[in-house]
């Protein structure tokens, strides 16, 4: 369904949405860093920068508590976190490279093990994508076979259309119940062609020549010349919207404490470190080479997908500069 | 764009660096050289290593090349090569953890080889790449610089000085701090701790993170939280502060590389400022085996004991 929001019947909708209890997620300013979080009201909304981090923590937080205990004398209590409590959300201004990733994390989350607190809050979320009419020099989404238009992933997606408001399509029945229910803030198309979409300039990669070089070239010197730099950070795990490796640990007192669920990242040392004491991944060229492998050839092999969907997040932030797209465009010509 | 700031000299400083590579790479004096080269994104430059003469000319220095590579040297990165001496580009705030890292006998004099930038300044990590450097684009450490032409180096391409004033961002962030109540300074650093996401991006940075086991990662038993949650959090930026204290060479790169914008450089400065006014001891001027925090002296301060 094809309709037309103008911005100020968005925020009418979100603030409306927010007074009937949903909570509503956005790009907001954090003491003036761009991030995804809850809306107090619609004001606050920043659409024009893209957050520091990606959408994935609406579903998979950065810290979570699983379950809770306590202990009184020999008794032990534990209590589960009842993923039911999980709000209804509607998760906006989403950009095509966090959106497509969501769906890419399905697969993980309802593979051999059924991930319910990122299952639930996904069944609970609404999507409203927004296209890109800007990017820079490290954005490649088009390299990897999306593009700044891409609803992948989204339930609504929001296009920007010349003299002001947007081009609204709904993809799925989510999109389609949120347009319903407030039916009188979306008008018929006004006709206003799309502004122009933004063009990052990354070649396109052929991805089944890298996945076909990973395939051979577990061992290979050329990791040790990509991977030298890297420091061995979480920056680019933690900042990505589709790396999705986490840690749970017990912290408390012996008396009463939780069970968390928090990021991971294969780049730290820790990550593969073993009890005995032995790491198979002892040095930083492998635990880069992993990362490259994890994203464009073991999630293919198992799932059919890339793992990476060029926001380029990891290239901004890289402490040491480290380009995932340069890396990946030197596999593809060799 | 108001305020250009000359880096005119870069050009013949890369010309200089890449001629003295190629020469002691050929020779066979050095192993290695770890500087900067230039990256697919346009204006950008990254770290690189080199033991072949003929990469030598791939060597740059700009605005961009913002690292501090002597984390590179420490025994936290095993994947350079650290056999013979090794030769490593230096800005005047890099060479101060060098001088830090030999006190510390990480390094030792005789396996470098210090090839000194002079420099008027290096982009914040708020600005792209490509951008050009000027009174707003520079890095805040920049802003109060007192190193621009490193002392002691065994090669310097260029001799002169170069001089910039700009007001200073740390002092005058620091005077806003001390001016609060300690509740309101609390307030203030509980803020910033709660957007931690325990990334490390600012311990795998710093010179002086070269623990071979961080306390915070420790798990048998657990020293600290690890999720980043506020309670572990402030233990972890509390740790690091002191664990840095005496030692921190002012370098700013814990500050630029984190992703949250958390300005740990102010906390770094403080207790800086604290051994100056304390002990009178800076750190990274002069190789000294150990800071006031490593030793005990009658005449030191003892006013905390109550
Ligand atoms: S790997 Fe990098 S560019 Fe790809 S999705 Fe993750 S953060 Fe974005
Ligand atoms: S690639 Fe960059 S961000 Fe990622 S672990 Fe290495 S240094 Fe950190
Ligand atoms: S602090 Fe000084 S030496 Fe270091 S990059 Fe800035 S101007 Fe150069
Ligand atoms: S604590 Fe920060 S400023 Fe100090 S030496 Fe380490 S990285 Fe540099
Ligand atoms: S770099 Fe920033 S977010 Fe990452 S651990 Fe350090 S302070 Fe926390």
């Amino acid at each position: 369904m094809q309709t037309y929001l103008s911005e100020n019947n968005l925020k009418t909708l979100l603030d409306r949405l927010i007074a009937g209890g949903k909570r509503v997620i956005a790009p907001r300013l954090d003491a003036g860093t761009p991030l995804y979080g809850p809306l107090a009201d619609a004001a606050g909304v920043v659409l024009d920068q893209l957050p520091r981090r990606s959408a994935k923590e609406a579903f998979f937080p950065v810290c979570e508590d699983i379950m809770s205990y306590d202990k009184e004398g020999q008794q032990v209590t534990l209590t589960d976190v009842n993923p039911a409590s999980f709000p209804e959300t509607v998760l906006v201004g989403v950009r095509p490279c966090d959106a497509a990733a969501i769906p890419v994390l399905d697969a993980v989350f309802s593979w051999d093990y059924k991930d319910e607190f990122f299952l639930e809050r996904r069944k609970k979320t609404t999507i409203i994508g927004l296209a890109c009419t800007q990017a820079d020099d490290a954005c490649f989404c088009t390299a990897v076979g999306l593009s700044p238009a891409d609803p992948k992933g989204s339930d609504l997606f929001l296009t920007p259309v010349e003299g002001g408001g947007y081009a609204c399509e709904t993809f799925t029945e989510k999109g389609e119940t949120l347009v319903n229910g407030n039916r009188e803030l979306f008008a018929e198309p006004n006709g206003a062609p799309a502004l122009p979409p933004a063009e990052p300039q990354t070649e396109k990669f052929d991805l089944k020549k890298v996945k076909a070089w990973l395939d051979d070239h577990f061992e290979d010197p050329a990791w040790d010349g990509i991977a030298v730099r890297c420091v061995g950070c979480g920056a680019c795990a933690f900042l990505c919207p589709a790396c999705h490796c986490f840690d749970i640990v017990d912290e408390g007192t012996e008396k009463a404490g939780k069970r968390r669920k928090s990021w991971d990242a294969c780049g730290f040392w820790k990550f593969t470190h073993h009890a005995s004491g032995h790491n198979p991944r002892d040095l930083q060229p492998k635990r880069y080479r992993n990362r490259i492998m994890h994203k464009f050839k073991y999630y293919d092999d198992k799932f059919g997908q890339t793992l990476c969907t060029g926001c380029g997040r990891c290239i901004r932030f890289c402490p040491v500069g480290i380009d995932i797209a340069a890396i990946v465009s030197e596999i593809s010509k060799k | 764009m108001t305020n250009t700031i000359d880096t005119s000299i870069y050009a013949a400083v890369t010309e200089a660096i890449q001629g003295e590579v190629r020469r002691i790479l050929s020779e066979g004096s050095v192993s290695a050289v770890v500087g900067y080269a230039a990256a697919r994104r346009k204006g950008s430059a990254q770290p690189i290593v080199i033991t072949d003469a003929a990469r030598a000319e791939e060597l740059v220095f700009s605005a961009a090349c913002v690292n501090n590579l002597a984390v590179y040297l420490t025994k936290a990165k095993k994947e350079i090569p650290k056999t013979g001496k090794i030769g490593i580009v230096v800005k005047g705030c890099d060479l101060k953890a060098l001088v830090g890292l030999m006190g510390e006998s990480q390094l030792k004099r005789e396996d470098l080889y210090l090839i000194g930038v002079p420099c008027a300044g290096v982009l914040a990590s708020t600005a792209q790449p490509s951008q050009e450097l000027t009174g707003d684009t520079i890095a805040p450490k920049c802003r109060e610089c007192d190193a621009r032409l490193p002392a002691g180096c065994d090669f310097v391409p260029d001799q002169r000085p170069v001089s910039i004033e700009l007001a200073g961002k740390y002092s005058a962030e620091i005077a806003r701090l001390e001016a609060m109540t300690p509740a309101e300074r609390w307030a203030y650093w509980k803020e910033q701790f709660k957007k931690c996401i325990k990334c490390y991006a600012c311990r795998q940075v710093c010179p002086f993170c070269f623990c071979e086991q961080c306390l915070c990662d420790r798990n048998k038993p657990q020293m600290v939280e690890t999720t980043p949650r506020p309670a572990g959090n402030t233990a972890w930026h509390i740790v690091r502060a002191m664990h840095l204290a005496g030692r921190c060479a002012g370098c700013a790169e814990c500050e630029r590389v984190c992703p949250m914008d958390i300005p740990l450089n102010l906390l770094n400065r403080k207790m800086a400022k604290e051994l100056k006014e304390l002990y009178d001891y800076e750190a990274g001027f002069e190789v000294r085996e150990k800071g006031p925090l490593a030793m005990y002296d009658e005449k030191d301060d003892q006013s905390f004991i109550k």
